[in-house]
């Protein structure tokens, strides 16, 4: 009884488990090589039919370099932001950097679609009032449609993705700066280093650990993340926006064709067991560290 | 004098990032003629309440803010009984595999909606769970999970064991130690964890969107995600719904800040 108590105690978890993760993977194994449609229903074998559709689509190559990118660049430049707004909190000024903080950290805490529904009404091409402080500086015209433009219309998302996921990076860099022991700017200061030497000499080594941790949970997350386009664009104009979670939903859901998303979906998972790989190997080597 | 100048970059900041929420904020106080006025203005002699009332009128919010409140809260009380039994067994026990299920658990939690969506749609559907209540408070409770263990196990090892073993010398058995102390004085970590939970199926938003069609089912965020862009012409009632919606995460963000940033650091290095 005593030995098996731990299992037992596991088992209402473990199940949960199950219904979201290995049976979902097995079933979408068996949808991706079938011709599966929501309004026909299943017809039978068709063998990697579905996954050459997808890598013969250019829709999926733009898709995912679209992911690549927003997920990429709009987690480096997050942590920027986040470093930034970390060292600013860690001059330690009482209860203003209190306050601070905690007005910084509301986007994260806001739902994904309040912040994709604020973003949009600032970006409005005529009643935002971005669009209305740009054109007053003759920056740009007048009714400038940011997310109406394919050209510009990734980058607006990114740029709320951006502003919703600094606060994590500071929130961690904070607790970062907040372990480098004081001894070694002391004795920097001895010796006379400038500040911008110490920052580079002793606050960013300091922070290396934390900064890869981040940076691959920041690109695993924005790699999933569905919710911001979707409210944002729906991948429009014309697909220039579309990212992968969101073409799974467009595929399944918009064309009904539940075997194809599922060879999508595979794809997607693969990439994100390699991701996921990554971030393991980080903090398996923070700990031995 | 340095002081003065990083207060003021810190507020210039705020105000910065707070932009589309203090816009928002603004067009939900105002009547619709003035929302689409050009050029736009901040405040306005007609600002009213109104369209908080008319936004239950109007669309169906009273539902989605009911939905809303079953599958949050039911999700919460369910992950937290399932996830503090996990948590329990990983804290007190050494057993064989210990470390493959907690890194299972780990891994999970990385998991795209997107690339499980498909085959949970086509269960719901099967067993008759799809467009409800429970299917979506079954999928939730599901993804809520894993981060809620992780949580739990690490205010779980925080615990002395010598408490513990007092009790089981006094006669306890393990359950009952559990119970009566274990759990009374995870309380402050349960609460936490149980936040993280809500504000999770609260905020919701892409299986809450696919796995239900229906508005007695449907969440808040389903109900703003897909009004935007269709109902252009009540920009200050959608602004209104998105205010009240985002109230319940910020009081509660409040008031539990330090304990919701500590999890936040300690959740992403386990």
């Amino acid at each position: 009884m005593k030995k098996s108590l731990p299992y037992l105690l596991l088992v209402p978890a473990l199940l949960f488990t199950v219904f979201v993760l290995v049976y979902p993977l097995v079933q979408n194994l068996i949808n991706s090589v079938c011709d599966v449609s929501m309004i026909k229903g299943a017809n039978g074998w068709v063998g990697l039919h579905n996954y050459e559709r997808i890598f013969n689509d250019t829709l999926f190559w733009h898709s995912f370099r679209n992911t690549a990118i927003y997920a990429l660049v709009g987690t480096l430049l997050a942590l920027l932001v986040g470093l930034g707004f970390a060292l600013l909190l860690n001059m330690k000024l009482g209860r203003i950097s209190s306050i601070a903080s905690f007005l910084y950290m509301i986007p994260w805490v806001i739902s994904p679609v309040v912040a994709g529904f604020a973003w949009k009404w600032i970006l409005n091409d005529r009643f935002g009032i971005i669009n209305y402080w740009l054109a007053s500086a003759g920056i740009v015209k007048l009714g400038t449609s940011w997310l109406g433009d394919p050209g510009t219309a990734l980058f607006c998302v990114m740029l709320a993705r951006i502003w919703q996921f600094y606060p994590f990076a500071m929130v961690m860099f904070l607790a970062g700066l907040q372990t480098i022991p004081q001894e070694q700017y002391e004795a920097a200061a001895v010796d006379g280093a400038t500040m911008v030497r110490r920052f580079f000499y002793i606050t960013l080594p300091n922070l290396k650990s934390v900064s890869s941790v981040l940076l691959v949970l920041g690109v695993i997350w924005s790699f999933n993340d569905f919710n911001m386009v979707f409210v944002m664009t729906r991948g429009g104009p014309m697909n220039s926006s579309m990212v992968l979670p969101v073409l799974v939903r467009e595929l399944s859901f918009v064309h009904f064709d539940l075997g194809r998303g599922s060879a999508l979906s595979i794809v997607i998972f693969a990439l994100l067991v390699s991701l996921s790989y990554l971030y393991l190997k980080l903090i398996a080597g923070k700990e031995s560290a | 004098m340095k002081k003065a100048m990083l207060t003021s970059l810190m507020v210039i900041l705020a105000l910065l990032v707070l932009l589309p929420f203090l816009w928002t904020f603004s067009t939900s106080l105002k009547p619709l003629n003035e929302v689409n006025k050009f050029p736009p203005e901040w405040t306005s002699v007609n600002m009213s309440l109104k369209s908080y009332s008319d936004m239950f009128f109007y669309l169906p919010f009273s539902t989605y803010t009911l939905n809303s409140l079953i599958v949050a809260s039911s999700s919460t009380i369910l992950t937290l009984l399932i996830g503090s039994l996990a948590a329990f067994a990983f804290s007190r026990f050494q057993f064989a595999g210990k470390n493959v299920f907690l890194l299972i658990f780990l891994l999970s939690q990385m998991l795209p909606g997107a690339s499980v969506i498909i085959p949970l749609f086509q269960l719901l559907q099967k067993v008759g769970l799809y467009d409800t209540h429970v299917g979506l408070i079954l999928v939730h409770t599901a993804f809520l999970l894993p981060f809620v263990i992780w949580l739990l196990y690490g205010f779980f090892l925080a615990i002395p064991r010598d408490v513990e073993d007092a009790a089981l010398i006094d006669g306890c058995s393990r359950m009952q130690a559990l119970r009566k102390v274990i759990l009374p004085l995870a309380l402050p970590g349960m609460g936490a964890t149980a936040l993280f939970a809500f504000l999770g199926s609260w905020n919701e938003f892409f299986f809450a969107l696919l796995l239900t069609s229906s508005d007695s089912t449907k969440t808040i965020p389903v109900g703003i995600g897909l009004f935007v862009g269709e109902y252009l012409d009540v920009w200050n009632q959608m602004a209104a719904a998105a205010v009240l919606f985002s109230l319940p995460p910020l009081i509660l963000f409040m008031f539990t800040r330090k304990t919701f940033v500590k999890g936040l650091v300690a959740g992403a290095y386990r």
